[in-house]
Parts: structure tokens; C-alpha cells; sequence
């Protein structure tokens, strides 16, 4: 402990250094995004010109029909003047046509260019980069997130940086290319009536902001409670029995109901905000509008300005205008999203990989498997040991049982040895090189592995035992089956091998399962084989199927086990009893017995009784 | 065959009952849903009264703003001098106040609108979960629990959407429509009928691409859940996935299911492309169409200007509301479906009640009897047979026997979870049938496999046996069980939270609070059913001990896993395929050298020398 502050690290994700990230990310597809832009400004134009047309379409009939001053052509295209007024308006009409229809077939390059940017090529290539760095990440980083956030970050969080890329930065873009190329139609047509028309886009504008920034906490609280309301609803459904059994009903449903009523008058809450922002912002544009029709109605009455091209393109102007401006607030919700997204992402790409093959790396074609720890030493958090100073060795062949309580650092010692972790102090010397100095992959494909409570991929059988070596034969799946004791119910499954495991397939028994972890572990011949307390999630009465599967596993490789039940641990050459991360006692099964300390107190308690022992006898004896 | 072993890193079978995502219209679930608004009627008819008013402001301000425009041309035609700008000013007085109206109505209507929505979803949940509580344990059994989440989630907000817009806003836009509809006929119906030649099209063409958009959206979703499946199993398999080091076979795997989920979505994209730009273009067509037809007839003087102009306004209020309205057929085809589910819940039957006359059991001193007990889960596959048992109060039962046995069977009917096919379970002489499951409840402990624990503090869940016990009393549960120390070595001791938020707790702990939570309700018949997983040494002296305390004293049912337990046992029951094949005191059984012996030994043995 020191009392010295803290260095102050600058936030290597604060918004700055995220946003400069995000445009670093953007500037790789400069080129695609730019083909979408020009896309967009074509599009803007036509639309632009289509209501032009459509203005001076009216001008045309004015003209003809009340014997008006004559419509205004642009840039002087006049047509003849023997053309007839049906004529003008056909070709107006045609005009109008023509330019819808290449607006529909640019539109549709337009959405495809953008849809293959951003689903072919940004989400596919950040998806892949996030998966391939955290299937290399350390565990540390899997048990410290839930997993449902670390899918997230693959699945939603890559969404939200892409929405950067075309929901925030191309986005801003056409904005302001669309804002000015409104605006410079509306000044060429009449300034003042411009300015006064616009009034209302900055009222606008700031209200969208102010309510997405009033609106956005109650959104946030609401997600919250509707969260805690389903989780609520799911543990009374998983805890039914308890409840039932307990004759709470009343009181669980009391609960359930206060969190029910919680949503409803958060919901209430939102809906009062909303019914006052959407009346607000749809009455602004027509604000906008009375005046326009006002101000605009005096100036086409004192021939200041056309009836089509000039008063209604600006209705048609002014509408496109406000939408535009009210999606400001649209963008800057992305943005604080793709922000959100962006930290998660850059998170997990940034965390180092910790533990990697040294540069020239030694690859053993073969390991007897000898196993020594030097000194080893381990923390997770500097200043809380996990193993202190654990000392042994073993022959290749041997088997080691290690006994502690929970926290005694078991299973950390244990993965010490494929180095899923590195020692903080000491060394670990496998045929007497230190682990380190080995390629990680070649160590652990030496090693086989069976955890606490084996994870069986949804897959076939044969496609689970074969995990480690995907193109094993069928020929040696069954050899490693039947070596775990598991070709026997295998063969009794309805497809055999190719029975589907998993959620939406069978469900195989905790025995079972273990079984088929052990034959995963052994397919690949290891040298040394690790095993997490297999039988911790397997009711007494069937462990020995798997103890038996486990003796002909471990024959001849050096055995790491952890285990509490007896029946496991007398099967060990050596025990090491691991208590507050030190090695407290090593030694025989008998030999611990007589020493009368840790080993002895645990192993009483699964032992019969004397009385017990001398019935079983006698009923032995005919 | 059903796979290669390297067919991707999982194999997901289609979901063998897919839940359909739409359903016809149909009008008895109409009613029924709107009988949830029942409670709400004034609400309701206020609402309605709006609904009225605006699907007739909307075509009215339309009209507004034509005739604002029409009367603009109109003085435009007099010479300079004669016009009048005063007409237009009032004329837009008036369109400014009918606009600001408008929105006054729409701040109600949808205010009104949504917070029936919200309240009907609220009765609904409230509904759907007072339902579910009087259903007994067979139907937990028997539906999975992501169905029943799901009856509160999705099909509640697709019902909410049904309530909330479809119901309302497709009035409001059908009056828009038949509003802008009577104008156009009432100005010039000839040209009215252009316009309604064009519905037809923009309706077909809308449907089309709803139907196909959502098929693509489908299989857009499909191949997202492989992608979210494969992760999850990438996730939660890290372990195995790094120490088999599959790092780069799983890498190049799951590149080609996002690819694969890329081309769906470009596949939706591009049915976007087709038909967005397709519907955009016919109201552009349509405009076109107008110009030339209306002009024509303006130039040859069978119309006025002004009547064109309105035309144009009108007609727009016409079609805006057909694609929203197609999109609301939509949400009302999936709220159909989501009631549909919602209902069928509803009206699930119990597959046994307490009989009508049922009278609440007295307290009880704990005397059991089975007699001739039969039953069994599926029809015609009995898994207990014609079990007879007498226990006096305050002794010990344990059940023992392999899995599938029917130990687990005896104790959900002595619970009264469910109900026996045959025979009769009596306690203190009263038949289970014929008294309420509460009052028996009331007087009953249970402690289950999986030691489940409620989000929430230790507290919480130690009151749960006790709703109205006090901190100190729950304390000193802890402490009869001679485990305070254990659950103070919590970060926050009793306040910790615990559950699916909360911080770990070790399955001892959970045992232990479990054990507290019963010893607080301080029952008079004990059900308890052993965690099969196996604790550290230290903690497992201090469980056999705290188990001890817990059924001193009261009528117990075990099924045991410890040896201990079975050793202190009044009787233990040997159960093979749901028949008592030996019962007696652990010496006795042990002498007998029957099944029991080997069973005993199976479990125990291996432990000891050989």
C-alpha cells in the first residue's frame, strides 16, 4: 500500500482518440465511400431539378390558361415558340418521367454500393479481426465480461463503428451537401424570403437536440426496469418450484407486479414527452409554411416572384429542408452509439494477447512428459497470491492428485502447465525445458484436457471427439470412444456417431458427457493429461463409469488431477494438498493417512463408519 | 447423414416448432384484445373521438393549403392593381389556426393512444402471470421456459404495436384517404379516377415487397442466429477451443457463416433497391400523369388552375398513407399471432385443481402415509408402482436408488407438485386431494437440487421461507446452522447479491442458504433433494452438520446422496424402477445383503481400500 497518488493515464478512449480511430478506420474506405457520395449528390440533383419542372410545369399552364406573363425557362431552353401548350406540358411531363426514372435506377446503385460497403466489407472484416483476437485473448478476459456482452461486441458493438462509417461521417456529408445545395436554390430564387422561411430551422434544430437529450435517460431507465421486470418474470419461472413449495405465490406475484407497474408509468412518463415533441416538431415546418405562404403569396401577387418555379418549388424546398435538419438529431444519436460500440471493439482488438510463442521457438516432435515447478509463484492481482513459491517434480507416467479447498489454487496450478497462464515468479520445466521457450501450440497439443464440466460444442459426436484434430478418421474417434468407455452408449444414440449434441439436440447425461470429453482429450495421444475435477458434477452413484473411462485414459501419461472423492485421489502417485496457495502436504494416500493432518480430515468424512465396514465384511463372507 | 465432423464449429438443427410470426385477421381475437381496453372505456372512447377529428383535420389542412394556393393564383390573374393581399393573409390566419389545432389533437390522440397501449400490455403481463401461477409443476416440466419468456416479451410488444398504432393510426390514415378521396370526387371526379387508377398498382407493388421483404428478412435472421449461436459456443467453450488450439480452423469457420450472413443481408438490400425507388417512382409517374392529363384539360379550358393545384395536394394526402398502411397490415398480421400465443396460454387449463370443496389442513404434527401410490408423468409409462410408506413425526426418510428410479417422483408427490395416479397420500390422516395446496405449502420446507437462489440479497432469499421474519431471525437461522462465519465471509455478508446480477457464491454457500431458507420456515414435513455435486472437504463437515440441525425434529424426505445422510436415516427406501424393493434402518439393509449392499457399496466402496 502507498499513499502516493496515482499517475493520471490519459482515457485512451476518450471521445478525441475514439473519433480520430474512427476516421483512421473510415480513411481505408475513402475510395467506396466516395463512389456512394457521388451517387448521392447525382440523386440530389435530379430531385432538385424535378421540382423545378414541376414549378415551371404550373407556370406553363398559368401562362396559357390565364394569358400570364410567360413562364420562365431555365438557363433560356425555351422551345420554339410554334410548339403548341400541350406540347410544353407533354415534354415537362415526360421530362419529370425521365428523371424519375433514372432517379429509381441510381437509387438502386446507390443503396447496393452502400449496402455492399457496409455489410460486405466493413462489418465482414471488422467481425472476423474482433473473433480471431478473442479466441486468442486470456481467460482473464472471459471471466471478468459476461458473455453475453463479449458476443455483443462481435455482433452489436461492430454494427455500431460501421454505423459511423455511413450512419454518422457519410451521413454528415450528404447533409451538408444537401443543406446547401436547398439553401442555394432558395437564395437564387429570393433571399429574403430564404431567411424568413429558415427562422424555424434553428428552433427546430435545437429542440430535436434538447428532446433526444431529455428523452434519452428516461429511454435508458426504462430499458432498465423492463430488463429487471423479465429477469424477474424468468427466475420466478426457473424458481417456481421454490416458490410453490414455500406457498409464496402471493408474494412473488406482489413482486412481479410492482416491476410491472414500474414499466407501465416509466412508459408514461416517455409517452408525455413524446406526445409534446412530436405535435411540436410537425407544427414548425407549417409554421415555416404560413409564412412562406404569406410572405411568398405578397411577392408572386407583386410579381417579385413565379408561382411555380418560384413559390411552390420553395414548398417543395422548404419541406426537404426541415427533414433534413430534423435527422441532425438522428446523426448525433449514432454518433454517441458508434462511440459507445467503437470503445467496446477497440477494447477487445487492443487487449494484448498474453502469452505467445517465443521467436524461435523450440518445437518438441515428442515429450516423455516430465513436469517440474520451480519456485513457482502466481497472482492474478498484484499484491493477492493465488500460489506461492509450489515446488515438485514429476516422473513421465506418474499421476499427481491435487486435494485443497475452493480458492486454494487448484485449478490455477493446473492451468499453469498448457500456459494459459505464465508464472509471476519461477519456472515450469517440461523434459527439463522451460515451457516458455516453446511453441504454445505444439505444448498444448502434447497436452489433453478435461475440465470441471466438459463444454461439448452442438455438433456431432464424432465432430466433438475430434475437436483437436479435425481430420481425424472415423477409425480413431471410435479408438479414443472406446478408450473413454463411450463407444458402447455412442453406438446406442439414434444416428450413432452423427448424433447432433447440444440445445437443439440430445442431451446426453453429465456421466456421458465427461466421457466424451476424455475420449476428446485422448484422441490427440498426449503426453500429459490435465484433469479439472471431472467427476465434481456427477451424482456418487455414476462415477465410477467415469473413473474407469479415466484409468485407461491416464495409462502411461503423466496425470494431473484434481479431485475431493477419495476414489479419485488413491489413485494418484503423489497427493499434493494445496491450502491458501501453498503446497501444505505431498505425499502417498497411506502415508498422508497416517500423518494424520489436512489429507486425513477430509478423506474421514467419505469414509464408512467402522460398523459399516464390519456388516459389508460379513456380508462378503458366505 | 446429418454431418460431416468439420460442418462449421456447430451444427444448429432447425427449430423443430417454429413459432409462426403471422396469422389471418381474425375478428373474435379482435374482440378479445379489445376487451382489455375494457377498463379503460372513457380512455378508450375519448381517444376514438380524436381518432375522428384528426382523419378529418388531415384532409382539411391539405384542402387549406390547396385552396391558400388556389386563391393566390386566383388574385394573381387580375391585373396589379385590383389584387388583393388581405384575402390571402386571413386565408392563411385561418390555415395557421386549423394547423395549430391539428396538433393540438395529435398531442392527445397519441398520447391517449399509447398509454391504453401501455396499460394493456400491463393487465395483460399481470394476466398472463396470475395465469401461470396456478398452473402446477407439469406444465414447468413440460414447455420450455424461452416459450413462456417470450409470451411476456415479444408477444406482448407485437400486441402493444396492435394496441398502440395499428388500432388507431390506420383510422386516422383511412379517414385521410376517404377525406382527400371525397374532396377529389366532389372537384372533379373524372380526374379523380385517374388517381384511383394508380392505387391498385402502388398496393400490389407494396404487398410484393412486403411479403418478400420478409421472407428475406427471415433468412437474414436465420443466418444470424448461427453467427450468434457459433459465438456463444466459441465463447463459452474458450477453454477447450484454446487448450485443442482450434484458434485458426474455428477463424477461417466462422469468416465463412459471416460471409454467408452478409450475402442474406445484401440480399434484403437489394430488394430495398428494387422496390423503394420502384414505389417512389410511380408517385413521380403519377405526378407526371397529372401534369399532362390536368393541364390538358386546364388549357382547354375544362378546369381551373386552381382545382389542378388542389389536385396535387390532395392526392398526395391520398397515397401518403398506403405504404403506412401496408406496414400496419403487417404489425396487425404479427399481433394476431402474438395474441393468438398470448390467449392459448391464457386458457390453458390446470391439468389438476384443488377440488372445490377443499378445506385448508390444520396444523399438522407430520405423520405421512402412503398408500398403494401409483403415478406416473406420461400415460401408460408408470414410473412408481403401488408405494406404501407410514412415517411417524420427526423421523427421516431417505430415498435412494439410480437415477430414473423414482425417488425424485415420491417427493414431488408428497410436495403435492402433482397428483397420484392411483393410491392416496395422506398426512395426519387428511387426504393431499382433498386439501389446498397452500395451507399444506404453508406448513412445508423444501429445499431443491439446483439450490436455486432469487436475484437479490442472502436476506431476500433466507426470507423467502418467512416472508415476516426480521433481520435478526434470519440471522439467527444462519446461526442454528452454525454457518454465520460463512455467509459473513461474503463481501457484503447477508446484504451480498446474489443470483444472475450478483457476485459469486460458492455452491457450499448456496446449499447453506437454501438450508437457512427452510429452517426459517421452520416446517413441519421437510423435502429435500441433495445436490449431486461434490463441495470441498471443509465445507461438506460443516453442510453434513448444518443438515443435521435442519431435520432434527421434523418429518423429512431425502433423496440422499450422502452417506451420511443415508446412515442417520429413520428409514431408507431402496427404489427400483418405481417399486420400494428394500426399506429398513442402513444396518439392517447392510445385513440383508441385498440391493441395498451393492448399491452402497457402489458409492461408497470405491473410496475405501481395496
Amino acid at each position: 500500500m502507498t499513499d502516493s497518488p496515482r499517475p493520471v493515464l490519459p482515457d485512451p478512449y476518450d471521445n478525441g482518440r475514439l473519433i480520430r480511430r474512427l476516421l483512421a478506420l473510415s480513411w481505408q474506405y475513402r475510395r467506396q465511400c466516395l463512389a456512394v457520395l457521388s451517387y448521392q449528390v447525382v440523386l440530389l440533383l435530379l430531385g432538385v431539378a424535378g421540382l423545378g419542372l414541376i414549378g415551371l410545369g404550373f407556370d406553363v399552364i398559368k401562362e396559357h390558361a390565364d394569358n400570364g406573363k410567360p413562364a420562365h425557362w431555365p438557363f433560356g431552353l425555351h422551345p420554339p415558340a410554334t410548339w403548341k401548350p400541350t406540347a410544353e406540358i407533354g415534354l415537362i411531363g415526360l421530362l419529370v418521367l425521365g428523371m424519375a426514372a433514372a432517379r429509381a435506377v441510381l437509387n438502386y446503385f446507390y443503396t447496393m454500393a452502400l449496402t455492399r460497403l457496409v455489410q460486405q466489407e466493413i462489418v465482414v472484416h471488422l467481425r472476423g479481426q474482433v473473433y480471431d483476437k478473442l479466441q486468442r485473448l486470456s481467460f482473464r478476459f472471459f471471466d471478468a465480461n459476461a458473455s453475453g456482452s463479449i458476443i455483443n461486441r462481435v455482433t452489436g458493438d461492430v454494427q455500431s463503428v460501421r454505423a459511423f462509417v455511413d450512419g454518422v461521417l457519410m451521413q454528415s456529408v450528404i447533409m451538408v451537401l444537401s443543406l446547401a445545395i436547398y439553401l442555394g436554390y432558395m437564395l437564387s430564387l429570393h433571399v429574403r424570403l430564404t431567411v424568413v422561411c429558415l427562422l424555424t430551422v434553428p428552433v427546430l434544430w435545437i429542440i430535436t437536440t434538447l428532446f433526444s437529450r431529455w428523452v434519452r435517460p428516461e429511454y435508458a431507465k426504462n430499458r432498465d426496469l423492463v430488463d429487471t421486470m423479465i429477469l424477474g418474470f424468468t427466475e420466478s419461472m426457473q424458481g417456481i418450484q421454490v416458490t410453490k413449495g414455500f406457498a409464496r405465490e402471493r408474494e412473488q406475484h406482489a413482486k412481479f407486479a410492482t416491476a410491472n407497474a414500474e414499466v407501465r408509468d416509466q412508459q408514461r412518463r416517455i409517452f408525455w414527452r413524446l406526445s409534446f415533441y412530436n405535435p411540436t416538431v410537425e407544427m414548425l415546418p407549417l409554421v415555416s409554411l404560413t409564412v412562406l405562404l404569406s410572405y411568398g403569396g405578397w411577392l408572386v401577387l407583386d410579381d417579385q416572384l413565379e408561382f411555380g418555379t418560384g413559390l411552390m418549388v420553395f414548398v417543395g424546398l422548404l419541406s426537404q429542408f426541415s427533414a433534413q435538419v430534423s435527422s441532425i438529431a438522428n446523426i448525433t444519436n449514432t454518433a454517441q452509439q458508434s462511440l459507445v460500440g467503437a470503445k467496446r471493439v477497440f477494447e477487445v482488438l487492443d487487449t494484448p494477447i498474453e502469452v505467445q510463442s517465443p521467436k524461435e521457438a523450440v518445437k518438441p516432435v515428442a515429450i516423455s512428459g516430465a513436469v517440474t515447478f520451480q519456485q513457482v509463484s502466481f497472482h492474478y492481482q498484484a499484491g493477492d497470491p493465488v500460489l506461492t513459491d509450489i515446488d515438485f517434480a514429476v516422473k513421465p507416467g506418474e499421476c499427481v492428485a491435487i486435494l485443497g479447498a475452493t480458492g486454494s489454487g487448484k485449478s490455477t496450478l493446473m492451468s499453469l502447465i498448457p500456459r494459459f497462464y505464465d508464472p509471476t515468479r519461477g519456472q515450469i520445466l517440461i523434459d527439463g525445458t522451460d515451457i516458455r521457450r516453446m511453441d504454445v501450440d505444439t505444448l498444448r497439443r502434447r497436452i489433453g484436457l478435461v475440465f470441471q464440466e466438459s463444454f461439448l460444442f452442438s455438433h456431432t459426436v464424432a465432430a466433438n471427439i475430434a475437436f483437436g484434430h479435425p481430420e481425424a478418421t472415423q477409425e480413431q474417434i471410435e479408438r479414443a470412444a472406446r478408450v473413454a468407455s463411450a463407444h458402447e452408449f455412442i453406438v446406442g444414440l439414434a444416428h450413432g456417431y452423427q448424433t447432433i449434441l447440444g440445445e437443439s439436440g440430445v442431451n446426453l447425461s453429465g456421466g456421458q458427457r465427461q466421457r466424451l470429453a476424455i475420449a476428446r482429450a485422448v484422441l490427440l495421444e498426449p503426453s500429459i493429461m490435465l484433469l479439472d475435477d471431472p467427476t465434481a458434477a456427477i451424482d456418487a452413484q455414476t462415477e465410477h463409469e467415469i473413473l474407469e473411462a479415466m484409468d485407461k485414459a491416464i495409462k502411461g501419461r503423466t496425470t494431473f488431477v484434481v479431485a475431493h472423492r477419495l476414489s479419485t485421489l488413491k489413485r494418484a502417485d503423489t497427493i499434493l494438498v494445496l491450502d491458501g496457495g501453498r503446497i501444505v502436504e505431498r505425499g502417498g494416500h497411506d502415508e498422508l493417512m497416517r500423518a494424520g493432518g489436512h489429507y486425513f480430515r477430509a478423506a474421514e468424512m467419505q469414509l464408512m463408519d467402522d460398523d459399516t465396514r464390519r456388516r459389508l465384511r460379513e456380508a462378503d463372507q458366505p | 447423414m446429418t454431418g460431416k465432423p468439420l460442418g462449421g464449429i456447430v451444427q444448429i438443427q432447425p427449430a423443430r416448432e417454429r413459432e409462426i410470426e403471422q396469422r389471418p385477421l381474425e375478428y373474435a381475437l379482435i374482440v378479445r384484445m379489445f376487451s382489455f381496453t375494457r377498463p379503460y372505456a372513457l380512455k378508450r372512447n375519448v381517444l376514438y373521438a380524436f381518432v375522428i377529428l384528426r382523419s378529418l383535420q388531415l384532409p382539411a389542412l391539405g384542402m387549406a393549403m390547396g385552396w391558400v394556393l388556389g386563391l393566390i393564383v386566383r388574385q394573381h390573374k387580375l391585373p396589379q392593381d385590383q389584387r388583393d393581399f388581405q384575402v390571402i393573409l386571413s386565408a392563411v390566419g385561418g390555415y395557421l389556426a386549423l394547423a395549430l389545432f391539428t396538433n393540438i389533437c395529435l398531442h392527445f390522440r397519441q398520447r391517449l393512444a399509447l398509454e391504453l397501449g401501455e396499460a394493456v400490455v400491463h393487465d395483460l403481463r399481470d394476466a398472463i402471470y396470475r395465469h401461470l401461477q396456478t398452473l402446477p409443476m407439469e406444465f414447468y416440466h413440460k414447455t420450455r421456459l424461452g416459450r413462456i419468456i417470450s409470451r411476456i416479451t415479444s408477444d406482448v410488444d407485437v400486441v402493444r404495436a396492435g394496441v398502440q398504432d395499428v388500432a388507431f393510426v390506420s383510422v386516422v390514415q383511412f379517414g385521410q384517404m376517404l377525406g382527400a378521396a371525397a374532396c377529389m370526387v366532389w372537384m372533379d371526379w373524372k380526374l379523380f379516377m385517374v388517381v384511383l387508377a394508380m392505387v391498385p398498382v402502388l398496393w400490389t407493388i407494396n404487398r410484393k415487397f412486403r411479403f418478400k421483404l420478409s421472407r428475406a428478412n427471415r433468412e437474414v435472421q436465420e443466418s444470424f442466429s448461427r453467427v450468434t449461436a457459433t459465438l456463444a459456443e466459441s465463447v463459452n467453450g474458450i477453454r477447450v477451443t484454446q487448450g485443442f488450439v482450434r484458434q485458426d480452423v474455428n477463424g477461417g469457420l466462422f469468416r465463412s457463416l459471416i460471409l454467408d450472413h452478409s450475402r442474406y443481408s445484401m440480399g434484403v438490400a437489394q430488394l430495398s433497391a428494387v422496390f423503394l425507388p420502384l414505389l417512389e417512382f410511380n408517385g413521380q409517374l403519377f405526378t407526371a400523369l397529372l401534369l399532362i392529363i390536368g393541364g390538358t384539360w386546364v388549357l382547354g379550358g375544362e378546369m381551373h388552375v386552381e382545382t389542378l393545384l388542389q389536385f396535387f395536394v390532395l392526392a398526395n394526402l391520398f397515397f401518403g398513407p398506403i405504404p403506412t398502411l401496408g406496414n400496419l397490415y403487417n404489425q396487425a398480421l404479427t399481433a394476431m399471432a402474438g395474441a393468438e400465443r398470448i390467449f392459448k396460454l391464457l386458457d390453458t387449463k390446470p391439468a389438476w385443481q384443488d377440488p372445490p370443496g377443499a378445506t385448508d389442513l390444520p396444523p399438522i404434527r407430520g405423520r405421512v402415509e402412503l398408500r398403494r401410490v401409483g403415478f406416473a408423468y406420461d400415460a401408460g409409462r408408470p414410473v412408481l408402482l403401488d408405494v406404501d410408506l407410514v412415517v411417524e413425526p420427526g423421523q427421516t426418510v431417505a430415498l435412494v436408488g439410480h437415477t430414473g428410479s423414482g425417488k425424485s417422483s415420491i417427493i414431488n408427490l408428497i410436495a403435492k407438485f402433482y397428483l397420484p395416479t392411483s393410491g392416496e397420500i395422506l398426512v395426519d390422516g387428511h387426504d393431499l386431494r382433498s386439501v389446498t395446496s397452500h395451507s399444506l405449502h404453508r406448513q412445508m420446507g423444501l429445499v431443491a437440487q439446483n439450490n436455486f437462489l432469487f436475484s437479490g440479497t442472502i436476506y431476500d432469499n433466507i426470507r423467502v421461507g418467512r416472508p415476516e421474519a426480521t433481520d435478526a431471525e434470519i440471522v439467527e437461522a444462519a446461526r442454528r446452522l452454525n454457518c454465520l462465519d460463512l455467509i459473513e465471509a461474503l463481501p457484503n455478508g447477508f446484504a451480498t447479491v446474489v443470483g444472475e446480477r450478483g457476485s459469486g457464491i460458492s455452491l457450499g454457500q448456496r446449499q447453506l442458504v437454501c438450508f437457512a431458507r427452510a429452517l426459517l420456515a421452520d416446517p413441519r414435513i421437510l423435502i429435500l433433494d441433495e445436490a449431486t455435486s461434490s463441495v470441498d472437504g471443509m465445507t461438506e463437515a460443516r453442510l453434513q452438520r448444518a443438515l443435521e440441525t435442519l431435520l432434527a425434529g421434523r418429518t423429512s424426505f431425502v433423496v440422499a446422496h450422502r452417506l451420511s445422510t443415508i446412515r442417520h436415516a429413520d428409514q431408507v427406501l431402496v427404489l427400483d424402477h418405481g417399486k420400494v424393493v428394500e426399506r429398513g434402518r442402513h444396518e439392517e439393509l447392510l445385513d440383508r445383503g441385498g440391493v441395498y449392499m451393492n448399491l452402497y457399496r457402489q458409492f461408497a466402496t470405491a473410496a475405501e481400500s481395496t
